[in-house]
């Protein structure tokens, strides 16, 4: 970031207050929009990650390895635009590297330092797997998964069946292969791996805390991570050919192995919740939007899973945050079946007017803004789209403005600045 | 022709579809007519696509019905079984993006409507388009991506064909998930398109244009081109 970039002007209700009082509105006026409330302004949420680098002038690579200037950033960029609330860097790289994760390729780790993360699917589970998947998917996940999704825990795949672990004293006669290089080598992998995320997790506590201090709200997306659960066989298990051809080959296989991942996400949803105090889901959506599968198949092998999904979590009290990636235009009906001011929707584009009209009275919105528009537009036709959308989406209330895509890399710093403004004026502060 | 193998694979039967070239080929039926069979039912399979009936499980489960066939044809073929190919297109997922879907439906719905497809794979350097448009001769360049960063990716490989001399003579289709009209502009590509049918659209039109004929069909509303 050049020194000669100052703060935009707050907005003229914010002046004079302390962070204090600052994080005390900030988070009022999202809790109020998630819970269908009309907050005393929209709020507006930047997801700002790679943006972060490119406004540093620093690559990618250092934005995720070099910490401290990460959160000096990260603080610099929430005092300048001043957003309602800014999440940084979604994941750290280390867990990933210290297995040898072949689905996630890392700026300088596989790729160039200025690269973007990648998600590369593989068919590390194949169709004659969904046997033994289903009969003891925990015992599958260790001993044959593991081995071929990471690198370095190939000796799992030398334990003996997980259940023996149930014999006791006498399974202890197994465990010398515990001590075999491959074995020796994924169970210290493990405990790196371990200890990295623990180290990335207790700086993304201490990140947060540090913007709390600033006086920015906490993001809406933090709480655990889990998948619909057509997804969540798609993206980690058989990729996109493989499950587009069991609901032509095996649709009641799939359907099995949906419920056994949909009872465990649960559980582990809940287990979260309870461990953390962070009473939010984020599910990320991949293969269910208009275009993968026709209406027939979303209703059997998608929806009713995912429905079910957010109704057991509403009722554990947890929300669920729910990513609508791609365009939801043709299923929004689906999603006003939802229990009301219980989930928040954040979509990534479609038509917003639609989306109000059918779900504004169901779901917190999240988005509105297209990345493309702040990437390649002009400051006119940013604030122009920023009324427009403050004017539908915002209306009554139940709207968080945020870019479609989280990752703002290769946003145009004007842009931002001329987007966060007009929200701060059309927005009704 | 045989309209049981037909109907076979376009109605999504695969293994009798299999089953059945494999019999007709012991019954002496030429290869190159139990390829036109395949031909045929993939042009369907294309329609239905078109018109919403069919989606990705559809197309994928075809292409595989229709691999295992080839493989069954494939020792029986003598020459060549490649019809005459309406025009020739440079398809790619742009630099530093990997994603292929999108661009993979593009590639199956250009082939099936009589395109002849150089699919050059994902994370494709603007210098690999430039060799290709110069070795293939093709007219049609169609760059796919799914990050934002593809937004510039797509404009360096329309600034390298412009520097290779080679941009007056292709047209330049963008496409993919955060791709928008926009985009268009920006990488100064000559059209963007939603779906895989518009991609068909615009290579007609296109194709049709540079033979200096009128457009078989006009662009569907949802494609924006830029005006001349």
């Amino acid at each position: 970031m050049s020194s000669d970039i100052t703060a935009m002007p707050a907005p003229a209700a914010d002046a004079g207050k302390s962070p204090e009082r600052l994080l005390a509105e900030r988070t009022r006026r999202l809790e109020d929009a998630y819970a269908l409330r009309r907050p005393d302004r929209i709020p507006i949420f930047m997801g700002a990650s790679y943006f972060l680098a490119q406004w540093g002038g620093i690559t990618h690579q250092r934005l995720l390895e070099d910490h401290d200037m990460r959160q000096r950033l990260l603080e610099r960029a929430a005092l300048h635009f001043q957003p309602d609330s800014i999440f940084g860097v979604f994941n750290d790289p280390g867990a990933a590297l210290a297995l040898g994760d072949r689905m996630t390729k890392w700026p300088g780790h596989g790729l160039p330092a200025t690269g973007s993360f990648q998600f590369a699917e593989h068919e590390f589970m194949t169709a004659d797997d969904y046997d033994a998947f289903l009969r003891d998917p925990s015992d599958w996940a260790v001993r044959s998964y593991l081995p071929r999704a990471f690198e370095k825990l190939e000796g799992l795949a030398l334990l003996p069946p997980l259940a023996m672990a149930a014999f006791g004293t006498y399974n202890l006669l197994n465990l010398g292969v515990l001590a075999s290089p491959p074995v020796a080598t994924a169970l210290q992998a493990i405990v790196a791996a371990g200890e990295e995320q623990a180290a990335a997790d207790a700086r993304m506590a201490e990140s947060m805390r540090r913007l709390a201090e600033l006086g920015f709200a906490p993001p809406p997306l933090a709480g655990a991570l889990i998948e619909a659960p057509f997804d969540f066989m798609s993206d980690t298990l058989r990729g996109m050919r493989g499950i587009m051809l069991d609901i032509m080959r095996r649709p009641e296989q799939l359907l099995a192995a949906e419920q056994r991942v949909l009872d465990y996400q649960i559980e582990h949803a809940v287990a979260f919740a309870g461990a953390t105090g962070l009473r939010r889901a984020f599910i990320p959506l991949h293969r269910g939007s208009d275009g993968f599968m026709s209406l027939a198949h979303f209703e059997r092998f998608y929806w009713p899973q995912l429905k079910e999904m957010l109704l057991r979590l509403v009722a554990a009290d947890i929300t669920p945050v729910v990513f609508y990636e791609g365009v939801w235009n043709e299923r929004l009906g689906y999603l006003a079946e939802l229990p009301r001011g219980k989930t928040i929707g954040y979509f990534q584009g479609g038509d917003i007017v639609k989306i109000k009209q059918v779900l504004g009275g169901t779901m917190c919105i999240m988005g509105g803004m297209r990345n493309s528009l702040l990437q390649t537009g002009t400051v006119e036709a940013v604030r122009e789209t920023t009324r427009k959308v403050c004017e539908v989406a915002g209306d009554g209330g139940g709207f968080v403005m945020t870019t479609g895509i989280g990752e703002m890399e290769g946003c145009r710093t004007e842009l931002v600045e001329a987007w966060v403004r007009a929200t701060h004026e059309f927005g009704g502060g | 022709m045989s309209d049981a193998l037909v109907e076979a694979i376009a109605d999504m039967r695969d293994e009798e579809a299999i089953s059945l070239a494999q019999r007709l080929l012991d019954g002496g039926t030429p290869p190159l007519d139990v390829l036109e069979d395949c031909r045929a039912a993939m042009t369907i399979v294309g329609r239905r696509f078109e018109d919403r009936e069919y989606f990705i499980p559809e197309l994928i489960l075809a292409g595989e019905t229709l691999r295992s066939i080839s493989e069954i044809v494939k020792p029986r073929l003598t020459g060549s079984g490649r019809g005459a190919k309406s025009g020739r297109i440079v398809l790619g997922t742009v630099q530093g993006d990997i994603h292929d879907i999108g661009k993979d439906i593009v590639s199956f719905m250009l082939d099936v409507n009589g395109f002849e497809v150089f699919d050059l794979g994902v994370d494709v350097p603007p210098e690999s388009f430039v060799e290709s448009v110069r070795e293939t001769r093709s007219g049609i360049v169609a760059l796919s991506g799914f990050l934002t960063l593809s937004f510039d990716s797509m404009r360096e490989t329309v600034d390298a064909l412009e520097k290779a001399g080679l941009r007056a003579g292709v047209k330049v289709m963008i496409g993919g998930g955060t791709v928008d009209d926009n985009v268009r502009e920006y990488a100064r590509a000559d059209a963007y398109g939603a779906t895989a049918t518009d991609a068909v659209n615009l290579a007609r039109r296109w194709t049709a244009e540079a033979a200096g004929k009128a457009p078989a069909q006009p662009a569907t509303a949802r494609t924006k081109e830029t005006a001349k």
